[in-house]
C-alpha cells in the first residue's frame, strides 16, 4: 500500500518537474531590461552637489566628496556635473524647485533670489576664520548687503611671457611696474609676421568682464558707480582708448589675434611658441608647466600716472534656498572652504586664505606672486554687480570689443554699443 | 556471481514471457512514460509554437520600436534645420551682410544669428553650424572647418546636392574635443536660397548617437539579431559589430523609415530563433529519460517485491507438492498475496492432519490384518476334522457331542471367514446364536436370551465378530455363576442403527468402566481388550462419531449401546485386499 502511493506522489513529482523544466525555457527570455534600483537606504543622506568642472578638476572634486563622506557616515554627495550647460540647468533646476543642495557660483545678481543667505550661518561658525579670506572676494558674493556664498577660489588676471622668445629677441624679462608704452613696445619687437610669431595675442570672442580691470587702470568704467549709466562710461575716451590700444596692436602686426572660428586657442598659441606675451588668469598656469614652456609671469602694466587695477574671477560656493538640508548644506560650504579643500583645488583656483598661501608659499613664487599682487588692485566693483540687466548690455560691449579686434574704431563701436543697449540699462 | 546475474537478465530478455518482474517493469515505464511523453510532446510543442510567434512579434516589434526611434530622432534633425531655414527667410531682416565679419553691425548680425543657433541647442545635439562655401561658419566656436571638409562623408557630398543629406553615424574629427569611439548622427541640407555671404553655405545639424547605438546594442542583444540600415542606394549607415553571414533562411525584419530613405533590417539566423525551442525540448527529452529511468527503478523495486512474494509462493506450493507439508509461508502484509499465503497456510495444516489421521488408520488395520493373519488356520483340516468328529459321535449316539460339534463348526466358519470384514446383522446374530449353544451345553445353565431385531433391519451390515467379544465379557465377567439374562435388541434412529447388549449381571464402578472404555481394563486372566477393540471396530469402519458406549450399575447389570450408520451389504467394500 505504501508502497503505492509513493509511486503516485513520485509520478507526479516527475510531472510536476517536466512542466517546471518546460516553463523555464519559456520563462528565462523575460527577465531582461529589469535594471536592480539602486535606492539608497532611509537613513541614509543625499546631498547633491552642481559643478561646472570638467576632467581633472571633475576628479578633485569627486575626491573631496569622498572625504566629506568618510568624515560624515551616513551622508552621500552626490555631484552633478553640468559642464558647459551649467547655467541652462542650474536655471531648470531652481524653476522645477528641485535644485542642487549646494552648487558652486559666481553670478549671485542673477540667482539670489533663489540662494539661503549664509551671515547667520556665518556669524555663529567661529570656526570658519573668516578674517584669513582675503576681504576683497566678499565684495562678489554679496548682494543688497547679504552674503549668499563663500568665496571658495578665485583668479586675477596678470601677463604670462616666454623667456625663451624675450631671450631669442634680446628683450628684457618684463618687471611689475612695466607701463603699457613697455609692453607695446616689447610686443613690438618680438613679433615677426614672417615667421607668424608675434608679441601678443588677442582674442577674438572676448569678455569685457576680463578687460574691466585695463580699463580701470586707466581710469575708465563700463558703468557709473551707482550702476544706473553706461553713456560716457562704456563709451568715454579712458574706456575706448584701453580697448583701442589692442585694435592697434593687430593693425601694426604686433599682435595676432587667436581662438576665433577655425584658429587655435590663445593658451595653445602660446605654448606652441608662437606669441610671446598672453594675458590670461592662472587656469592656464599648470598646463604650461606641463608643456615644459620656459614662462614667468608678470602683473598688469600701467597707464602713467595711474593706479593699476585688478579684476578678481571668483568662484564661490552658495545653498539653494529650497534645499531641505540647509544644515548639511551648510557643513559641506564650511568644508570646501576649509584648509584641506583648498589645498586639493589649489591646482585650477588660487588659495582664498592668507594663511594657506603663507603656508604653500605662493607669495614667494614668482609664478603666483603677480595674481596675489593683482589682487590687492582689484578694489573696483564688477559691472554686473552694479546692474541687474548687465547680462543685455553686455551683449553689445562684447559686440563692440569684439569689433575694435576686427578693426572698427573703439571710440565709434563703443558710443553704437551704448546707443544699443542704453534702453536696457533703466529696466528693472 | 555479477556475470551470472548478467547472464540471467539477458536471458530473461530472451525469454520475456517467463518474467512477471519484466512484465510488471514494462507495465510500469508504459504507464509513467506514456502520459510523460504525450504531455512533454504537447507542452513543448505548444510552447515553443508560443515563444516563436512571442520572439517574432517582439523582434518585428523591436524593429519598429527602432524605426520610431530613428524617425523621431531624424524628424527632431529636420525640424531644426527648417527652423533655421525660416529664420534665414525671414523678410523682416537680413541675416547676414558679411560673410567674415569686420564691423560692428557685421560682430551684431553674426551674435544674433548664433544666438538663435544657440536657443535651438539641445542636450543631445552635438552642435548646429551654418557653414559658408569658403569654410567660414557660424555657431558655437568648437569645430574646425579645415579637419571637417576633409571628411569623407562630407566629401561625399554632391556638389549641387538639393535637399536633406543624410551622411549617416560616424567619428566627429571636426571638432575641437572629441572621442575617438564617439559617434555622431549627421545631416547636412545645402542653402539653396539665398544671395550674397550665405550663397551655397550648408545647415550641419549633428546629434550625439551614443544612445542611439546604445538602443542598437540592446536590440541586438536581446534579440540576437544582426541590424543594418541601409539608404537607398545601398550605402550602409549601420551595421552590427558582430561578425554574420546572411543566409537563406534567416528571420527577417525589416522596416523603412519614414523620413528619408534609410531601411532597418534585422537579421536573425535561423537557429538562434529556434534557439528557446531547442532548449524546451531538450529539457523535454531530458526530463522523460529522467522520468523513464525512475519509473524503471521503482518498476523494478515495487515488482521485485510482489514478485519475490509469489515466487516464493510458488515455490511453497511446490515444496508442499512434493510432501514437505511442514512449509509455511510467513505472511507480512494483509493483501491479496497475504491473504493467499494465509489460505495455503491453513490448507497444508488441513492436509497434514488428514495424511496423519489416515496413517494411524492405515497402521491400525494393518495390525488387525496382521493378527489375523496370525490366528489363520487351515480352516479345511479343521472342519474336515470336526465333521469326522462329529460323524463319530452320531455313530456313537452321542447327540450332546454331536451338537455342540456341530455349534462350535458353526461358529468358527464364521469366525474364521475373513474374506468379509462386514457381514450383515442376520448373519452376526446367528453366529451369537451358536455361541450361545455352545455356552449353554458348556455351562448346563440356563441363560436366558432375549432377541429383539426387526426382520427389516437384518440385511443391514455390521462388523464381523463384534458381538461376540461382548458376550464373552458376559459370560466371563458379568455372570459368574453363569446364571442371568441376556437381552440383545437393534433399533433404526433416523439414519443409524442403534444395538443394546443387556445383562442383569454384577454389573461394573465407573472406574472400571471406563478403563474398559479406553482399553486399559487388565483382569486377571489377561482379558478386557475385547471391548475396545469392537469399539474401535466400529470408529475403524464408520468414524469416530460413531462406536461403542457402556452404562452400568454395580449390582443390577450393564447395557452397552452401539451406534452405527445404516449400511446395505457391498460386494466391494467387503473385499480385503492384499
Amino acid at each position: 500500500m505504501s508502497n503505492k502511493r509513493s509511486m503516485v506522489t513520485t509520478l507526479l513529482l516527475l510531472i510536476a518537474l517536466t512542466v517546471s523544466a518546460c516553463g523555464g525555457g519559456g520563462g528565462a527570455t523575460s527577465n531582461q531590461g529589469s535594471e536592480g534600483s539602486s535606492g539608497s537606504k532611509d537613513t541614509e543622506k543625499t546631498l547633491r552637489f552642481a559643478t561646472w568642472d570638467t576632467g581633472d578638476s571633475l576628479k578633485v572634486q569627486q575626491d573631496i566628496a569622498k572625504l566629506f563622506e568618510k568624515q560624515h557616515p551616513g551622508v552621500k554627495v552626490q555631484i552633478e556635473p553640468y559642464a558647459d550647460g551649467f547655467d541652462q540647468k542650474l536655471a531648470a533646476s531652481f524653476g522645477a524647485g528641485n535644485p542642487p543642495d549646494v552648487m558652486l557660483m559666481w553670478d549671485f545678481p542673477t540667482y539670489y533670489t533663489n540662494l539661503e543667505p549664509l551671515d547667520s550661518f556665518m556669524s555663529k561658525d567661529a570656526s570658519l576664520k573668516l578674517d584669513d579670506i582675503y576681504e576683497s572676494l566678499f565684495n562678489y558674493v554679496k548682494v543688497d548687503g547679504q552674503t549668499y556664498g563663500l568665496p571658495s577660489g578665485f583668479t586675477t588676471r596678470a601677463l604670462y611671457y616666454n623667456k625663451k622668445m624675450f631671450d631669442d629677441a634680446g628683450v628684457p624679462y618684463p618687471k611689475d611696474g612695466w607701463t603699457w608704452d613697455d609692453f607695446k613696445a616689447a610686443a613690438k619687437k618680438l613679433s615677426n609676421p614672417a615667421k607668424k610669431q608675434y608679441g601678443f595675442g588677442i582674442r577674438t570672442s572676448n569678455d569685457p568682464y576680463d578687460l574691466q580691470g585695463i580699463v580701470w587702470s586707466n581710469g575708465g568704467s563700463f558703468v557709473s558707480a551707482d550702476g544706473k549709466d553706461i553713456e560716457g562710461q562704456m563709451n568715454s575716451p579712458e574706456t575706448a582708448q584701453a580697448i583701442q590700444q589692442f585694435g592697434d596692436m593687430l593693425k601694426d602686426g604686433s599682435a595676432a589675434l587667436v581662438g576665433g572660428k577655425n584658429q587655435m586657442s590663445g593658451d595653445d598659441v602660446f605654448k606652441a611658441g608662437k606669441i610671446a606675451m598672453w594675458e590670461s588668469g592662472v587656469w592656464p598656469l599648470e598646463g604650461f608647466k606641463t608643456a615644459k614652456v620656459d614662462f614667468g609671469t608678470v602683473e598688469m602694466p600701467v597707464f602713467p600716472g595711474k593706479p593699476v587695477k585688478g579684476i578678481v574671477a571668483l568662484s564661490a560656493i552658495s545653498v539653494a534656498k529650497q534645499s531641505k538640508q540647509k544644515d548639511l548644506a551648510w557643513e559641506f560650504t564650511k568644508f570646501f572652504v576649509s584648509n584641506e579643500v583648498i589645498k586639493m583645488r589649489s591646482n585650477s583656483d588660487l588659495p582664498i586664505r592668507k594663511s594657506l598661501v603663507q603656508e604653500m608659499k605662493f607669495d614667494q613664487n614668482p609664478l603666483y606672486l603677480p595674481f596675489y599682487n593683482m589682487l590687492e588692485r582689484s578694489d573696483n566693483t564688477p559691472a554686473f554687480l552694479l546692474n541687474r540687466n548687465w547680462k543685455l548690455v553686455n551683449r553689445y560691449l562684447t559686440t563692440a570689443i569684439d569689433s575694435v579686434m576686427l578693426g572698427e574704431n573703439a571710440q565709434d563701436a563703443l558710443n553704437a554699443a551704448v546707443k544699443d543697449a542704453k534702453k536696457y540699462i533703466d529696466k528693472k | 556471481m555479477h556475470y551470472q546475474r548478467i547472464q540471467m537478465i539477458f536471458h530473461r530478455l530472451l525469454a520475456p514471457r517467463r518474467s512477471l518482474r519484466l512484465k510488471l517493469v514494462i507495465l510500469f515505464l508504459i504507464a509513467a512514460l506514456l502520459p510523460l511523453f504525450t504531455f512533454g510532446w504537447l507542452s513543448f510543442t505548444k510552447s515553443s509554437e508560443l515563444l516563436q510567434d512571442q520572439l517574432g512579434k517582439y523582434g518585428s516589434n523591436a524593429v519598429t520600436q527602432l524605426q520610431y526611434q530613428l524617425d523621431s530622432e531624424l524628424s527632431q534633425m529636420e525640424l531644426v534645420t527648417e527652423y533655421v531655414h525660416a529664420y534665414l527667410l525671414n523678410p523682416s531682416r537680413i541675416a547676414i551682410h558679411r560673410e567674415i565679419p569686420r564691423s560692428y553691425s557685421d560682430l551684431h548680425e553674426q551674435s544674433d544669428l548664433e544666438d538663435f543657433l544657440k536657443a535651438l541647442k539641445t542636450v543631445k545635439q552635438r552642435g548646429l553650424f551654418i557653414i559658408t562655401k569658403s569654410g567660414y561658419f557660424y555657431g558655437e566656436n568648437s569645430i574646425k572647418t579645415t579637419i571637417l571638409k576633409e571628411q569623407t562623408w562630407w566629401k561625399a557630398i554632391p556638389a549641387d546636392y538639393a535637399g536633406e543629406y543624410w551622411p549617416g553615424f560616424y567619428t566627429p574629427r571636426h571638432y575641437k574635443e572629441f572621442a575617438e569611439n564617439e559617434k555622431v548622427l549627421g545631416l547636412v541640407v545645402p542653402i539653396r536660397n539665398q544671395q550674397g555671404a550665405l550663397k551655397d553655405s550648408r545647415i550641419l545639424i549633428e546629434m550625439n548617437a551614443d544612445k542611439m547605438y546604445e538602443l542598437f546594442h540592446l536590440f541586438e542583444k536581446s534579440t540576437q539579431a544582426m541590424l543594418t540600415i541601409k539608404n537607398s542606394t545601398g550605402q550602409l549607415i549601420y551595421q552590427s559589430a558582430h561578425a554574420f553571414k546572411p543566409q537563406e533562411n534567416d528571420v527577417v525584419w525589416s522596416k523603412s523609415l519614414s523620413l528619408n530613405d534609410w531601411t532597418l533590417e534585422a537579421r536573425l539566423p535561423y537557429k538562434s530563433f529556434f534557439q528557446s525551442s531547442n532548449i524546451i525540448r531538450s529539457y523535454t527529452v531530458v526530463g522523460l529519460l529522467f522520468s523513464g529511468l525512475l519509473a524503471l527503478l521503482l518498476g523494478f523495486l515495487f515488482s521485485s517485491r510482489v514478485t519475490g512474494r509469489i515466487k516464493r509462493l510458488k515455490e511453497s506450493m511446490f515444496l508442499a507438492g512434493k510432501g514437505r507439508l511442514q512449509t509455511r509461508i510467513p505472511v507480512q502484509d494483509r493483501d491479496e498475496l497475504g491473504v493467499l499465503a494465509h489460505s495455503f497456510n491453513r490448507m497444508i495444516g488441513q492436509i497434514q492432519d488428514l495424511v496423519q489421521e489416515i496413517t494411524i488408520t492405515e497402521k491400525l488395520k494393518k495390525e488387525a490384518e496382521l493378527r489375523a493373519f496370525h490366528y489363520q488356520i487351515n480352516p479345511h483340516l479343521l472342519f474336515n476334522t470336526l465333521n469326522s468328529i462329529q460323524w463319530k459321535a452320531r455313530l456313537q449316539g452321542n447327540e450332546d457331542i454331536r451338537k455342540m460339534l456341530y455349534h462350535l463348526a458353526m461358529l468358527l466358519e464364521g469366525n474364521l471367514d475373513i474374506t468379509q470384514e462386514l457381514v450383515t446383522l442376520r448373519k452376526e446374530l446367528d453366529i451369537i446364536d451358536h455361541f450361545l449353544h455352545i455356552q449353554r451345553i458348556r455351562y448346563e445353565h440356563e441363560v436366558n436370551y432375549e432377541q429383539q431385531v426387526d426382520e427389516s433391519l437384518m440385511h443391514y451390515v455390521i462388523p464381523r465378530m463384534s458381538l461376540q467379544p461382548l458376550l464373552e465379557n458376559i459370560f466371563f465377567h458379568a455372570f459368574e455363576d453363569g446364571c442371568g439374562t441376556i437381552r440383545v435388541t437393534v433399533e433404526e434412529d433416523g439414519e443409524d442403527l442403534v444395538l443394546r447388549l443387556t445383562d442383569n449381571g454384577k454389573g461394573m464402578t465407573e472406574e472400571n468402566r471406563q478403563k474398559l472404555l479406553q482399553g486399559t481394563y487388565r483382569s486377571k486372566r489377561g482379558r478386557g481388550l475385547g471391548v475396545n477393540n469392537v469399539d474401535q471396530k466400529f470408529k475403524l469402519h464408520f468414524g469416530p462419531l460413531y462406536g461403542l458406549d457402556i452404562q452400568s450399575v454395580v449390582g443390577q447389570g450393564t447395557v452397552i449401546t452401539i451406534r452405527w450408520p445404516k449400511k446395505e451389504e457391498d460386494e466391494h467394500d467387503n473385499q480385503i485386499t492384499h
